[in-house]
């Protein structure tokens, strides 16, 4: 029998095998050291390099944001039992279905909204050219997100139509 | 005549020395002074033996698995092969997890400014 293939084969093993462990410690080594902390605010401080005074301001910001969400979040829940209540009793469109709907479109506008304030006046209290990188960056996170769905529906139609 | 005596004396072979010819034999190859061996000679020497083996390895008669396999047992080669995988496997790891900490760091603040809801 031949040793070549199977020492050639064990080498290769062993190659993949110490590639993938180093691989693997050097990620979890990393994740530890990096995420150490629970701060919501680490990705800000890191990713557009905030300075202290900018943290400060930032969390300040940050906490005071942080009820008037949890209280629209509190709302928005509310209101959507009250469709889902609503929808179970109905068998069509009733008026009272198209007002729970509109109430919680409006709920969740307000919502939006008081969240884009937020994004403006946290991009205001870092360095300019900062501050403008982090709104694009959340209202692509954000907003985007709603366009993502939109375009993929979009394209779908398009097929369906194509179809017919 | 005296020709002849110098073809006898041109003939004469080493047994018909006298003792003392024999003795300024020794003390002339005693006297032949050896040179000195250059700077890790031995070393060169078993390089230029494991470079020449390396060489020689069969590859025209089919047995190319052989070659290679004898080729990357080369104990320098092995250990800079198991380096090059260690450092390549830390360095692409650590990339790793830098963006996975960076991802997570950015989901727990969207979370906490972005309801679910909103997205």
């Amino acid at each position: 029998m031949k040793r070549s293939p199977v020492i050639l084969l064990l080498a290769l093993v062993a190659g993949v095998a110490v590639f993938a462990a180093s691989y693997v410690l050097a990620q979890r080594l990393c994740v530890k050291s990096v995420a150490s902390s629970a701060d919501d605010l680490d990705w800000l401080r890191q990713e557009f390099r905030l300075g202290d005074a900018e943290l400060t301001r930032i969390r300040e910001l940050h906490d005071g944001y942080l009820p008037k969400c949890a209280e629209m979040c509190k709302q928005i829940a509310a209101k959507k039992l009250e469709v889902e209540s609503a929808l179970a009793v109905s068998t069509n469109i009733s008026t009272v279905v198209e007002e729970r709907v509109m109430e919680l479109c409006e709920l969740r506008a307000k919502c939006q909204l008081q969240m884009l304030q937020h994004f403006f006046e946290t991009s205001q209290a870092m360095p300019p050219e900062q501050g403008r990188r982090y709104l694009a960056e959340m209202q692509r996170l954000t907003l985007g997100f709603h366009e993502q769905i939109e375009q993929s529906m979009s394209h779908s139609a398009d097929h369906e139509h194509g179809g017919h | 005549m005296t020709r002849m005596r110098r073809q006898n004396q041109l003939d004469m072979k080493p047994n018909n020395l006298e003792p003392d010819d024999a003795r300024l034999g020794t003390l002339l190859r005693e006297s032949r002074s050896s040179p000195s061996l250059p700077p890790r000679f031995q070393e060169n020497v078993w390089r230029r033996i494991e470079s020449a083996e390396a060489c020689n390895v069969p590859v025209g008669d089919g047995n190319w698995l052989d070659a290679v396999t004898a080729w990357i047992l080369r104990p320098r080669l092995a250990f800079a092969l198991a380096a090059v995988l260690v450092l390549t496997g830390l360095g692409l790891g650590w990339n790793k997890g830098e963006q996975l900490a960076r991802y997570d760091a950015q989901a727990r603040y969207l979370t906490a400014v972005a309801p679910h809801s909103l997205r």
